[in-house]
């Protein structure tokens, strides 16, 4: 029984085996099959191989191009009507356009929709162009060329950019450490900073320390502080130095003078100056503080309206997804005519904390309080509480940006 | 008068006898002063500190730029969101992409993990291939010849140096590579997950194969449903090595392997992240981490 029953078995699995055996060659064949037709495609394919481009095609020159999205979410204790009128004593009047170009509105705004072009014109010009769409109009925010190969070690730009006055004014939007425009920034040039036509030209000194000379012309179209277009009128001069404080404290100064004739034709002085620290905490953490100050001597008839502010942000970058900043705006010198006004002038300041995710390099949520003590609005000076959550994207072939 | 002279002409002959030689990288850094010797004066821009795809443009870096006669950079898209500021910045055209003082390794390199789609949406994918190529040594003397011809050059008059330095520096670097070839050899285990594919270069060289990422996409930071898949991942395929670099956080890492038998290794990924200071020393301490 013991016997007969081993030999069964047995038989059972060489069968097994025998079958098994049938199966893979079975398979073996299918694939020499598959085998087979792959290879009659490839022939197929390769002798169809041959240089097929198109005669004319200049794909390979297209710019680098980038789409930039901003929007918002806004709550504010103050109507639209209301915000829409408001005055920065000294700075921004009613009777002045509205100036308010972002997050006017309590509730949804879209900002802007952005695209930026970059792109190599031959061995001696590179061109930058980004067209700024918001929904009301189409804006030219900047469109130059810029030399890659002078000797001595000489930059020129020319077109319409934005003036490397100050730390701030030549950043876009979308990588400022804060959503809102500085006190000051506002006040002197307006939501767009220095934007204008004209020429720029840079030196790098051969030295160890980095030491950088700008000049540049200007049409000076900005009205807040320049504006006689009789003829060009802006002339802007800076010094920027850096020096490193062992491996992962870099510091960054600047001092800027801007010349112009303001629309009573008469001039307009500015002078800033400008200081960052960054301490490097790690590849994706980092410390940043950076002030800037500036002050405007405007000349009308007879007197000189003197003017200044300064903001001081601190950024604290958590990691690569989160950072946290906190800034401090101040009108410091207010001495110009503000007798029109029958409620207190004095003390304009402003205070913004923010907090960022990003959950990618190319978006960035961003969520911020701002105590506003610094508007009068319908003719009483008015605190403003204001919370924000925004969204920026940059999408597509999008350059790294300066320091 | 004439010590005066010959001071001047001593002076001016010691400012113009070297090349001034940037480069983003330490290990490019440690090969060019090999190629170039006496010749050459290297620096290096990036810290082996930090990630080589965020290394800060701080405007100090834009004065040694500034007066580079040479610039080597890895390309493949490493240097994308750091270096192209600094070269527009720093206003010396001896530098600017396509002058006679610009080299991208590379384009000497034959690239792997290709890939054959990009979008975003798959993470900060490199879409020239794996750029991290300096982490395999056999990969050494092409960067030495690459350095080695663009120096030529630049400076013709002392081709037969850089000949004379590159012929000893690898001879030098084959006779180092048998014995780290014969060393990598008697590695038994072979199987390794890491944090980013940093390492793929080296780990082809030498028949690893990699099971998987922390990271769940490039460049997006770990996520607990990733993490929990890497450790199963792990179990199920009897994984003892996870191979961390220096500067991402280290916290995943270490979870996963109070999950499972696997040991965390810090691994350089550039000459120096280990404080390493010669080439050998950075290749043998990767084959130390690995070769269990």
């Amino acid at each position: 029984m013991k016997k007969r029953l081993i030999f069964s078995l047995l038989a059972a699995t060489s069968l097994y085996a025998d079958a098994q055996m049938d199966a893979m060659k079975e398979q073996l064949n299918e694939q020499k099959e598959a085998t087979a037709i792959l290879e009659a495609k490839l022939n197929n394919l390769e002798s169809k191989n041959t240089n097929q481009s198109a005669s004319f095609s200049q794909n390979a020159y297209l710019p680098d191009m980038a789409f930039i999205l901003n929007m918002s979410a806004v709550g504010r204790d103050v109507n639209n009507d209301d915000y829409a009128n408001y005055e920065l004593p000294g700075f921004i009047d009613t009777p002045d356009t509205p100036d308010l170009p972002f997050n006017a509105n309590r509730g949804f705004n879209f900002n802007y929709a952005e695209v930026a072009l970059h792109s190599v014109v031959d061995p001696y010009f590179e061109a930058f162009a980004i067209f700024h769409i918001s929904p009301d109009e189409l804006e030219i925010e900047e469109a130059f060329v810029q030399t890659t190969s002078l000797p001595y070690s000489f930059r020129i730009k020319a077109g319409k950019f934005k003036s490397s006055f100050g730390r701030l004014n030549d950043k876009h939007h979308h990588v400022w450490n804060f959503d809102s425009q500085p006190l000051i920034y506002k006040g002197l040039f307006g939501p767009d900073g220095i934007s204008d036509a004209g020429i720029q030209l840079q030196w790098v000194a051969p030295t160890d320390t980095y030491l950088m000379f700008g000049a540049e012309a200007m049409q000076g179209v900005n009205e807040r502080s320049f504006g006689d277009t009789s003829k060009n009128n802006l002339y802007i001069a800076y010094l920027k130095s850096s020096i490193d404080v062992g491996e992962d404290l870099s510091i960054l100064g600047g001092l800027s003078y801007a010349h112009g004739k303001n629309t009573t034709d008469n001039p307009t002085d500015i002078y800033g100056a400008d200081l960052t620290f960054r301490e490097q905490l790690g590849s994706y953490s980092a410390l940043i503080w950076q002030s800037e100050y500036l002050q405007r001597n405007k000349a009308l008839v007879p007197t000189t309206d003197k003017q200044a502010g300064l903001y001081s942000e601190l950024v604290y970058q958590y990691n690569n997804n989160y950072s946290f900043g906190a800034r401090y705006d101040r009108i410091t010198k207010n001495e110009t005519d503000l007798s029109a006004f029958n409620t207190d002038t004095g003390d304009l300041d402003r205070y913004t904390a923010k907090m960022d995710y990003k959950p990618f390099p190319m978006s960035r949520l961003r969520l911020s309080y701002t105590y506003d003590r610094s508007k009068v609005i319908a003719g009483e000076r008015k605190d403003i509480n204001e919370v924000m959550l925004s969204l920026n994207i940059a999408a597509g072939a999008h350059g790294a940006h300066d320091y | 008068m004439k010590k005066i002279l010959t001071l001047l002409i001593l002076l001016s002959s010691l400012a113009s006898a070297s090349l001034r030689v940037e480069t983003t990288y330490t290990t490019f850094g440690a090969i060019a002063q090999k190629v170039g010797g006496d010749l050459v004066s290297v620096h290096v821009l990036g810290s082996a500190k930090y990630d080589p795809h965020f290394i800060v443009p701080k405007p100090s870096l834009l004065s040694k730029l500034h007066r580079a006669d040479l610039l080597i950079m890895n390309g493949g898209g490493l240097e994308l969101g750091w270096l192209p500021p600094l070269i527009r910045g720093a206003n010396n055209r001896n530098i600017q992409n396509g002058a006679k003082g610009f080299l991208d390794i590379s384009h000497f390199i034959p690239l792997i993990d290709i890939p054959t789609s990009v979008s975003r949406g798959f993470g900060d994918v490199h879409a020239q291939g794996n750029p991290h190529y300096t982490t395999d040594p056999h990969m050494v003397p092409l960067i030495a010849k690459a350095i080695a011809a663009k120096l030529e050059v630049l400076d013709s008059d002392n081709t037969p140096v850089y000949e004379k330095n590159l012929d000893s520096f690898l001879q030098q670097w084959t006779t180092y590579l048998q014995t780290l070839d014969a060393k990598m050899k008697t590695c038994k285990d072979k199987k390794v997950v890491q944090y980013h594919e940093l390492f793929n270069y080296f780990l082809r060289r030498y028949d690893y194969k990699s099971f998987g990422n922390i990271e769940p996409l490039p460049g997006i930071a770990p996520s607990s449903k990733h993490t929990i898949a890497i450790i199963n991942t792990i179990k199920k395929n009897h994984i003892k090595l996870i191979l961390q670099d220096v500067y991402h956080e280290k916290k995943t890492a270490k979870f996963i392997a109070s999950k499972t038998d696997a040991t965390v290794v810090i691994v350089p990924h550039d000459m120096g992240a280990d404080g390493s200071t010669t080439l050998e020393g950075f290749y043998n301490n990767i084959a130390k981490q690995l070769c269990r």
